[in-house]
């Protein structure tokens, strides 16, 4: 065997084994009516599991509820992040301490972030809802119209470090010639910042807001922890909805089918994106 | 292409070439940024901290902060077996981790320095991310009842073996990318083999990008409830599964779970003091590259 | 708690003694008893050498460190019978246990069933039945259990589970507070709404609500249904919940909602009700009937609160029932051993020994039992838990009841925020529950 199918052969093999066979098994399964509590009587329908996923208004729903949750937490934390790393780039003392403090509530397992800032939040035992009383301000963190951006504050709380980190990493590798001489130019601050800054980090930006984008997709322990997907379902996202449909309801193959078109629609998503970067860099 | 890492003095030179000095607005609007982010960080933490000691009825008021502290919600959770799930969380990330270094890394310079599949390969990789774990986790359920390892830390390893091995290749194949190849061609001309070469030459230099990857695919088992709660919620419970199980029928048990969430936070803080470094620089190291 | 409890659990353990030895010796039934005059009365006809080990999943609340702690005065009647008990959260019994039937070799021996999955469940053919194991009893008395509760476990004319605690709701309200306006538990629903306004201060709210989306939601508002004089179900087995009942219950709901319940508190559930009663700012809540014991602990949550909370039944006397059941999967290898432990913890004597260390009570003689009052939480608390149990319903019986509580409790919660109208939300939640359980 070729030294490039030795090197490889280990990677596809565990690949196979632990990502090929739940994807293919789950595929097969969105092409049965497949329902835990009625195993015996499964078979085939074709395409019936799909067909019933797209006609269902809950689904679209829960579609559109993840895309404006991870539009807007992505978004937020690109821009708090990119503040915060180039905050840090220039701090001077007590540097590890400060990175490392601000990078800990990515190592909080989310649930438990979602149930500390479930009581929190409570607007009669929390702190915040207190501290906001005495400057006369009451909200309802999870309320109507205002639940899920709870939810996307809750995220940018939790995964802002990511951000820092990979932006860190990238503001530090940058090479410094372009900007010896955009000082020499005379460039303000803001022009550095958006005509060489951003450019040369366009490789590190994709990839931070595309692994944070996949991650915040599959958002699930907040709304379980905190809002079962209420009010009504406003912050029913992709993930809480098929993991209902199909661990709680039983309904495998629908789940399944509604996954599939999940992915579907982010490959496509996903595809369109590295093309249009490609295109911007060779432009 | 890549820079060597900075020194202090080269660094300060990069910040004045970026226009950006210790003494301008900037500057301040900047630390204020970091004493803000501080705030926003530390106080969840204080009020876990502080919860731990607190009784069921001093919870219920929120600003509490002079109370008569107990240390029972502590005896309950150590002896609920906190720390042998957080050792249990510990043994999978690890495991999880080497197995996808291990492999991801051979393969993964297999795909950058040989175009294995193309473009396509890389997209596939990510395919395996973006469904959610709803949905793959009954397959892993089945096997592992199949093969009689239901239960167990194994089904647990498989399944996160799922999301960890993708993202580190992931990120391995964009380190490979950065390397240039005229080091192994060049080890070659001086007579090593391919597999040396690989080992030699190559694997030291992507090292720091190995141990940042490692980190985050550590960090991404580790936090991991989904599949710990469908395939080992018993006695090989791991450390999320032990918190989510203080969310009971009954209620929060909101004391007892701020000493567990303290008891998941510190040792993992503590490293990350140390690990932080190499983190930034392994990233930065290997200019991340897709 | 954890303290407490494990005393608790000591005394269970003693009691049981002391039980076996009044009951053995009043009783003078057939097979098994000379295995000891400490044995409770009802080994039914399971011979007390039968052997085997039952492994049985448990979720992880105090009834369940009851069961472990008797465990030993069990093995004292059953030395052969090895009951190991694991207990895990809530949400993934169901998963597990479900897997467990399926199995060729079944993970668990026994199961513990709540009540919304005993329809599915018994229809897939899970579960044994358990009529002539029942029958077979000498001394077990199951007419003794309340009807609604015997009314769960029976699907389709068969009985597949028996009772093991009830999570009933009724009204725990402070009774120091009523007093003080001069109240007296309401008997209508409107009465309530009014206790509630006049209760409701700037420093405590009226009363705690659970309008969270989904099941809290529908469990709240079920009660409220019962009040107004609404049932969730027709004759003709369907649900009916769009009626003139329906509309003043969520109306009602929804008005005192918005006057008498905390401020901002769209999103509560359990959790957050509880505290703000047991903090005392909030005068009264609907909640599990077992939580009074709970609020009335000294030393407890509610700090100088406790000994003020009171229980009574929902206004018109009806509500929302919840019941957890034992069951004994069809693809147990021990079923024999299964109903020894079974029948023992449920017969008269076993309940009795579990509720006076502090288990839900299920059976009727028990709640008028003088001595469990004594021992226990007082017969007040009894007499009220009698008369919840007496006229209760769950929120859903036959099929796919997950699913048609959440899609209900989802049109409540988007009616209580506005989102919908209250003839809207009726109509939508009555539809979809129909359509989901006739899949």
């Amino acid at each position: 065997m070729s030294f490039r199918n030795r090197m490889l052969a280990p990677l596809l093999v565990l690949f196979a084994a632990a990502v090929g066979y739940p994807l293919i098994y789950s595929f097969y399964l969105s092409l049965t009516n497949y329902s835990i509590i009625h195993p015996k009587t499964t078979h085939l329908v074709g395409a019936d599991q799909y067909v019933r996923a797209i006609h269902d208004p809950d689904y679209w729903s829960a579609l559109r509820v993840t895309f404006i949750f991870v539009i807007c937490s992505v978004l937020l934390e690109l821009c708090v992040g990119m503040a915060l790393a180039l905050a840090l780039q220039r701090q001077r003392w007590a540097r590890n301490f400060t990175r490392s403090f601000l990078l800990s509530p990515m190592f909080v397992t989310p649930i438990a972030v979602g149930l500390m800032f479930r009581f929190l939040l409570n607007q009669q035992l929390g702190v915040i809802p207190t501290l906001l009383a005495k400057v006369g301000v009451t909200y309802d963190f999870f309320g109507v119209d205002r639940a899920l951006f709870s939810l996307v504050v809750i995220d940018v709380w939790q995964w802002t470090p990511f951000m820092v980190l990979l932006l860190l990493a990238g503001l530090e590798s940058l090479p410094r010639q372009p900007f010896e001489a955009a000082r020499v130019d005379g460039a303000s601050p803001f022009y550095t910042f958006r005509r060489i800054t951003v450019p040369m980090m366009s490789s590190v930006l994709t990839v931070a807001v595309l692994i944070r984008s996949l991650d915040a997709m599959k958002v699930f322990e907040y709304v379980y922890a905190i809002t079962r997907g209420g009010p009504g379902t406003q912050t029913q996202t992709a993930q809480y909805f098929i993991y209902q449909t199909g661990i709680t309801f039983f309904k495998l193959g629908l789940a399944s089918a509604m996954a599939y078109i999940l992915l579907a629609m982010v490959m496509v998503v996903i595809v369109i994106l590295f093309r249009s970067v490609e295109r911007a860099k060779n432009a | 292409m890549t820079t060597a890492v900075a020194s202090p003095s080269d660094e300060r030179d990069a910040l004045l070439d970026q226009g950006v000095t210790g003494r301008s607005t900037w500057g301040i609007v900047g630390r204020l940024l970091l004493v803000a982010a501080f705030f926003v960080v530390l106080m969840p933490f204080v009020w876990v901290i502080l919860g731990s000691f607190k009784t069921g009825a001093q919870l219920n008021d929120p600003a509490l902060l002079v109370f008569t502290p107990t240390l029972d919600n502590w005896r309950e959770v150590l002896d609920s077996g906190i720390l042998q799930a957080a050792g249990r969380s510990a043994f999978v990330g690890v495991t999880t981790v080497t197995m996808s270094v291990l492999v991801g890394s051979m393969g993964a310079y297999a795909i950058s320095r040989y175009k294995a599949g193309g473009g396509a390969t890389r997209f596939g990789i990510l395919a395996a991310q973006v469904l959610p774990p709803a949905v793959l986790v009954f397959p892993f359920l089945a096997i592992s009842f199949t093969l009689h390892v239901n239960d167990t830390l194994i089904a647990v390893i498989a399944a996160h073996l799922s999301f960890v091995l993708p993202v580190v290749t992931w990120f391995l194949i964009g380190f490979f990318d950065a390397v240039p190849r005229e080091l192994e061609e060049q080890a070659l001309v001086d007579g090593l083999g391919r597999f040396a070469a690989f080992r030699k030459v190559v694997l030291p230099l992507v090292a720091p990008g190995i141990g940042a990857s490692a980190i985050f695919g550590f960090v991404l088992s580790w936090n991991d409830l989904f599949y710990a709660l469908i395939l080992a919620p018993g006695s090989a419970a791991t450390l999320p599964v032990r918190i989510a199980g203080f969310n009971t029928f009954r209620g929060v048990e909101l004391g007892a779970m701020c000493a567990a969430i303290v008891v998941s936070i510190v040792p993992v803080l503590i490293a990350s003091f140390f690990i932080q470094r190499r983190l930034v620089r392994g990233i930065s190291g290997g200019a991340v590259k897709y | 708690m954890g303290s407490t409890l494990r005393r608790r659990a000591m005394l269970a353990a003693g009691l049981s003694a002391v039980i076996g030895l009044t009951a053995a010796c009043s009783s003078g039934t057939t097979t098994g008893t000379d295995s000891g005059s400490a044995a409770p009365s009802a080994s039914g006809s399971v011979p007390t050498t039968v052997s085997g080990t039952v492994r049985v999943l448990m979720e992880g609340v105090p009834d369940t460190d009851v069961v472990k702690a008797m465990l030993p005065e069990f093995n004292k009647v059953y030395p052969n019978v090895n009951v190991q008990i694991e207990s895990i959260v809530y949400d993934q019994i169901k998963d597990k246990i479900v897997a467990s039937f399926q199995a060729p070799q079944p993970t668990y021996d026994l199961a513990i069933i709540d009540n919304p999955w005993m329809g599915d469940f018994a229809r897939a053919g899970f579960l044994a039945p358990l009529d002539d194991r029942i029958a077979a009893t000498p001394g077990y008395n199951y007419d003794d259990f309340a009807k609604p509760l015997r009314d769960i476990g029976t699907v389709d004319g068969k009985v597949y589970g028996v009772p093991f605690y009830n999570y009933g709701l009724g009204l725990i309200f402070r009774k120091d507070l009523y007093a003080k306006a001069g109240l007296q538990p309401p008997t209508t629903l409107d009465e309530l709404a009014a206790d509630a306004a006049k209760l409701n201060t700037a420093g405590t709210a009226g009363i705690a609500m659970q309008p969270q989306r989904g099941y809290k939601a529908f469990e709240e508002w079920g009660n409220y249904l019962f009040a107004a004089g609404g049932s969730i179900y027709g004759s003709d087995n369907k649900v009916h919940i769009n009626t003139p009942e329906g509309k003043k219950a969520l109306e009602t709901y929804i008005s005192m909602y918005k006057s008498s319940a905390p401020a901002n508190s769209l999103n509560w559930a359990f959790d957050e009700a509880l505290r703000s009663v047991s903090a005392g700012k909030s005068a009264q809540m609907v909640s599990y009937n077992w939580m009074l014991p709970t609020l009335n602990k000294s030393g407890g949550q509610s700090g100088a609160l406790a000994g003020n909370f009171a229980l009574s039944t929902m206004p018109g006397g009806k509500q929302v029932l919840g019941l957890w059941d034992w069951a004994i999967p069809a693809n147990s290898k021990v079923s024999d051993a299964d109903w020894a432990f079974v029948s023992w913890l449920t017969s008269p004597s076993g309940e009795k020994a579990r509720v006076i260390a502090g288990g839900a009570p299920t059976r009727n003689s028990i709640l008028t039992d003088p001595e469990v009052a004594a021992k226990g939480y007082g017969a007040e608390y009894y007499a009220a838990v009698a008369k919840i149990l007496g006229n209760s319903a769950p929120l859903c019986s036959g099929s796919n009841c997950d699913e048609m509580i959440t899609a209900v409790g989802t049109e409540i919660n988007a009616a209580v925020a506005g989102q919908e109208s209250v003839d809207d939300a009726l109509k939508n939640a009555e539809d979809k529950a129909n359509q989901i359980q006739a899949q």
